[in-house]
């Protein structure tokens, strides 16, 4: 190896003339990349989908592209080791790495085993490692678990597992990408603190996330990529003040007193700093009145009754009580969501809407008719469910045969009519690759396929969509948003499952809140927000605008009721 | 959370208490044993005995046994059938242009039996071991850890597998049927299945590569182990035991031990 010791002036990590094109693409992921990355530092980064933020991840530990392949032009240095001229595996004692979904990344059975297992291939000494692998597990709470097998563990406790793994191999970088994109409010929470706790220690972090609030007053520095490029590098408040308007239109997910401030600024309305804390835009606004009036309804729709469950039980097995008697009805034209905790019972409770399951005990009636007298296939033309996967449905070889494929499902097969309606669905998705493979779509693309692939046949009456902004932008989510509010409009009810505190209070009439196989709340978002003991039970989290809300109220500002939006919000706010 | 019907399962037993390597052997002595026995007899008590093991001395929950059956017996069922109807010979059985005869009987119970012993042995191997412990001690027998890794890794992705193919099942059951032939449909199923099956599974297999060589695997030809490899009594009796039990057995199918 050519490349000198590092001293401590120089930086962790140097990007320098970075283009990066993967395996058999044409156009690159990482485009003329300069950066560095101080010892010691925490480092955010940020960006649309596709933006190149994984690929600058897996480019730190060598993954890119000793692994994927691909061609790297310009220098990459990471702990005073080129990256081009490293082995991934002599990079592991520099970068500890922790995926979006660690549950890939676990090589063993037990908790304990798993920690240990990265020390081990470094040929660390057994007596260091077993020490480390304790001091590791009691760091994340874990220890009281080093003996349970890694699939019996929680969401949650899986990141925590797959962050103690990293820690245990006392890595010079820890590089975390999403680490909490598919963890309940509370957890995702916990987990943060964790993250934070590490800064506080002088590690040095690089986090991607779209969970900005906690960390923009935290982090040292901000780099926000679009297609490849660095737009910015700075401080997250340099980097807000001069590219915030940018941040917006590039569908970045930003605090939402940020998004206020950046919207005020727009208006004109606004010209101090933009605020990246609940605290600092509290004292920002505190100038402001709010005017009465500009709020969506939160009015529970009472239309005609789709599903009744009194009492609703189930179990996987004799031990397993995922649900315990839970009752609600679900009525034409409501949208409502299914919130709470990892394993509270929610993707349950949709399967036994679907008839993937039927019910254990209790009483669960779809469209007038007994849950266990229905047949899935049946059960298909009027409930629609839209997995987090949307490629487990696909079942064709090119978009436009899978919508011809639901057509035929429901007995729709003239091939005029057929045209038609596929051609119709098409335009309205905004998506133009009709021959294209369902699984070559982009992510946002593939959503929206998943929820054409189930209404196309326009006969479903109850659409079920599970977490809609699991891995996607700010901006697909609003387009896969105006799709079901469109559907929504045309009389189709909508009932959501989501970790999103922001999706529930912007889009949703009613919220169910499941705790531990139970239901423990019904009602409207501003109610259950008004309810700390179940958003609590329920592991969720008010949203940052909420937080924002409750510390102007408790400054003597008079905020109505209802503005669960950073439109609303504004668009109420007078100087 | 359901249960895998492919994977370890967290039990206090007698076979999960013995060591990787003794099972290992153990799994061989009885592999052994189903191919030396010659009579119905011989392989009939050879499975109930591992039925039994698997319930008592296993701890193997009868849900799972049940649940995996179709592997166990299915398989082995249809491969008997078709010696049955194969194996040429005088008709004791005839299903349209099908006969069986009675020499197919036996070959087929024969071959029935010998699936039977060798899947379910597997897969109480399978239920009980650890299969870290398995891997280090296959290194201990000198082989590369890299090597003895793939085998951990092959029966990691088995129930990977299997939720893969539980919720692609799932989401295609809602999507209805286009094709008016449930064969018809059924097929197009089928080809899916494994489509989506396949690209899903590369795609984990490849996050788990690049996860486990970012830790490190694969760094230096050797690495260090914090649990040392053991040898049990209790591994080491199973093995002694059913080679005596086994010994005793084809004695027994050759009228030289009377009981």
């Amino acid at each position: 190896m050519t490349t000198p010791p590092p001293t401590s002036a120089e930086p962790l990590v140097r990007l320098s003339g970075v283009t990066y094109k993967h395996y058999g693409k044409t156009t690159p992921s990482l485009v003329d990349v300069n950066l560095s990355i101080q010892r010691g530092s925490f480092t955010l980064l940020v960006g649309p989908s596709g933006s190149g933020k994984s690929t600058l991840c897996m480019l730190l530990n060598g993954i890119v592209p000793h692994i994927l392949g691909g061609k790297l032009e310009g220098k990459v240095v990471v702990d005073g080791q080129d990256v081009s001229a490293s082995k991934v595996q002599d990079l592991a004692h520099s970068v500890g790495m922790l995926f979006q979904d660690p549950e890939w990344m676990f090589a063993t059975l037990q908790v304990e085993d798993e920690v240990a297992f990265g020390p081990e291939n470094l040929r660390q000494d057994p007596d260091k490692i077993a020490e480390q692998v304790t001091r590791s597990l009691e760091y994340v709470g874990l220890n009281g678990l080093r003996k349970n097998l890694v699939w019996a563990l929680s969401g949650g406790q899986i990141q925590k597992l797959g962050l103690a793994s990293v820690l245990a191999m006392q890595p010079a970088l820890i590089v975390l990408d999403e680490p909490t994109a598919n963890l309940d409010p509370a957890t995702t929470h916990a987990v943060h603190q964790l993250i934070l706790r590490l800064r506080d220690e002088g590690k040095s972090i690089v986090l991607v996330t779209k969970d900005l609030d906690e960390f923009m007053a935290q982090a040292d520095d901000l780099i926000l990529l679009d297609k490849g490029r660095v737009v910015a590098q700075g401080t997250p408040r340099e980097v807000i003040e001069r590219h915030g308007a940018e941040m917006l239109d590039l569908g970045v997910w930003l605090p939402e007193p940020t998004e206020v401030g950046l919207r005020l600024k727009q208006r004109g309305l606004f010209d101090g700093q933009v605020p990246i804390t609940v605290s600092e835009a509290a004292d920002a606004f505190g100038g402001f009145n709010f005017l009465e009036g500009r709020t969506r309804p939160e009015v529970p729709t009472r239309g005609e009754v789709l599903v009744r469950a009194e009492n609703l039980r189930f179990g996987y097995n004799k031990k397993s009580r995922a649900l315990r008697g839970v009752s609600f009805e679900i009525r034409q034209g409501e949208i409502a969501a299914i919130v709470g905790q990892n394993g509270a019972g929610k993707s349950t409770l949709s399967k036994l809407l679907v008839g993937l399951l039927k019910p254990t005990g209790g009483d669960l009636t779809l469209f007038g008719r007994k849950a266990r007298q229905w047949t899935v296939q049946d059960l298909a033309n009027d409930i629609a469910l839209v997995f987090q996967n949307p490629e487990h449905q696909f079942l064709t070889d090119t978009v436009k045969e899978e919508l011809e494929y639901s057509l035929l499902a429901q007995g729709i097969d003239d091939p005029d009519e057929v045209h038609k309606r596929v051609q119709a669905m098409l335009k309205r998705l905004e998506i133009s690759e009709s021959e294209g493979h369902p699984f070559a779509l982009s992510a946002g693309a593939k959503r929206r396929l998943g929820v054409a692939t189930m209404l196309v046949g326009g006969r479903a009456r109850l659409l079920i969509v599970d977490e809609p902004t699991y891995g996607q932008d700010k901006r697909l989510t609003e387009s896969l948003m105006e799709l079901i509010n469109t559907l929504r409009k045309e009389g189709i009810t909508v009932l959501m499952i989501t970790h999103d505190m922001r999706l529930v209070d912007a889009h949703i009439d009613r919220a169910i809140v499941m705790a531990d196989g139970e239901k423990v709340f019904d009602g409207t978002p501003s109610q259950l927000f008004s309810s700390p003991e179940v958003v609590e039970r329920a592991s969720l989290r008010p949203t940052a605008l909420r937080r924002l809300t409750d510390e102007l109220r408790a400054r003597g500002k008079s905020v109505p009721h209802g503005l669960n939006t950073v439109e609303a919000f504004v668009e109420a706010m007078t100087p | 959370m359901n249960e895998h019907t492919l994977a370890y399962l967290d039990q206090d037993s007698l076979f999960h208490r013995a060591d990787a390597l003794s099972k290992l052997l153990w799994v061989v002595v009885v592999i052994v044993l189903a191919f030396q026995t010659t009579t119905m007899e011989a392989r009939g008590i050879l499975l109930a005995a591992l039925l039994v093991i698997a319930l008592l001395f296993a701890r193997v929950p009868l849900s799972v046994i049940l649940k995996a059956s179709p592997l166990i017996f299915g398989v082995a069922l249809l491969l008997g059938l078709f010696h049955f109807f194969v194996t040429p010979g005088e008709p004791i059985f005839t299903f349209g242009p099908l006969h069986g005869s009675q020499e197919g009987l036996v070959k087929g119970a024969g071959y029935f039996f010998r699936l039977a012993i060798m899947v379910l042995v597997s897969f109480i191997f399978i239920w009980t071991t650890n299969i870290r412990e398995l891997m280090v001690g296959l290194t201990k027998l000198g082989i590369p850890y890299r090597y003895a890794f793939a085998i951990f890794t092959a029966l990691r992705f088995l129930p990977i597998i299997q939720q893969e193919v539980d919720a692609v099942q799932a989401a295609h059951a809602i999507r209805g049927r286009a094709a008016r032939s449930p064969w018809a449909h059924r097929f197009r199923l089928w080809q899916r299945y494994l489509f989506t099956v396949i690209v899903n599974g590369l795609r984990k297999a490849e996050n788990t590569a690049l996860a486990i060589e970012s830790r490190g695997f694969g760094a230096y030809p050797t690495r260090t182990y914090v649990k040392p490899y053991r040898l049990t009594f209790v591994g080491v009796l199973i093995v002694v035991a059913f080679i005596a039990a086994g010994a005793g057995l084809i004695l027994w199918e050759k009228g030289l031990l009377v009981l």
